[in-house]
């Protein structure tokens, strides 16, 4: 017997999203297959299968990601699913392998690549920025006609578009700010 | 890197090193570790996978010649991580020393 779930769980909720799958797996379903926002459950036994969600440094079908994976299937620990660079791994509860001792670095890694990534979002935005503030000073240079009009108008909205999405996501940029701070305090009173 | 360099080596790279006297595969040196530390030591996948690379890269271990990409790869430990080893050893053994001689 299957079930599917269709679920939304953001970039950085990725715990919120491993806690929801092991709860499920407590509950008898465990993960068999993922897709976009979809997650298949087949019946099992309760707590058969522990999960982990986690992020591969590099792209599926990299030679890096290939021999880790590998090394996972060498010591029990099967891939359930993948999205973009997101894996689904999964060992027996019994013989489990993933070690809650390597937790903070394993948080710390995965903070730090999402923060790496909202970064650049941000730069881009800002050069889109940029541009278009260049854009609409060397068009002053013209004599108002209905193209030069309407490329200002643009350049004007686009701007102001990208900038507020900056003011908007300023709030999670601070959260991942926090939750790197509180990672990387977390692996100096570790051991 | 220089093996008279002050290097402490965390605990599952100790016990790795320890462990690959003898060639073994990933979930071999995980049984292994286990075994020595009287199962105190659970080397996790993803610890293990991270302390193999980078003694590969630091040419304290090497990989066995096998015949294919995803064959299950064996590992053994080299001359420098021999000599690495016998180093931690003697920082150790100080360790111990100026321990016992303190606390008892």
């Amino acid at each position: 017997m299957t079930k599917t779930v269709r679920k939304l769980f953001f970039l950085w909720e990725y715990e919120k999203e491993e806690e929801w799958i092991n709860q499920m797996a407590r509950e008898g379903w465990m993960l068999i297959r993922t897709g976009f926002r979809k997650y298949v459950f087949e019946k099992g036994t309760p707590e058969e299968y522990t999960y982990r969600v986690e992020l591969l440094d590099k792209g599926m079908n990299s030679k890096e990601s290939n021999s880790y994976l590998i090394f996972l299937k060498d010591t029990g620990i099967e891939l359930v699913g993948e999205c973009n660079n997101w894996v689904y791994l999964r060992c027996k509860t019994a013989e489990c392998r993933f070690d809650p001792g390597d937790r903070p670095l394993y948080n710390l890694t995965h903070l730090l690549k999402l923060q790496e990534f909202f970064n650049t979002l941000r730069n881009l935005f800002v050069t889109c920025i940029a541009a278009c503030i260049v854009g609409i000073l060397i068009l002053e240079h013209f004599a108002p006609n209905p193209v030069v009009d309407f490329s200002k108008g643009f350049c004007t909205g686009f701007s102001m578009t990208m900038a507020f999405a900056i003011l908007l996501a300023t709030p999670f940029f601070r959260r991942i700010n926090n939750k790197v701070k509180v990672a990387i305090k977390e692996m100096y009173t570790r051991e | 890197m220089n093996p008279q360099d002050n290097i402490v080596l965390t605990e599952a790279v100790f016990y790795t090193l320890l462990a690959l006297y003898s060639p073994l595969h990933g979930y071999g040196i995980m049984q292994e570790t286990g075994k020595m530390s009287g199962g105190r030591l659970r080397l996790s996948a993803g610890t293990l996978y991270g302390a193999i690379s980078s003694m590969l890269e630091k040419g304290w271990i090497r990989a066995l010649p096998g015949e294919e990409e995803s064959r299950r790869k064996e590992y053994v430990i080299t001359d420098l991580g021999k000599c690495i080893a016998r180093t931690e050893l003697t920082r150790l053994r100080e360790l111990v020393e100026n321990g016992t001689k303190i606390i008892e």
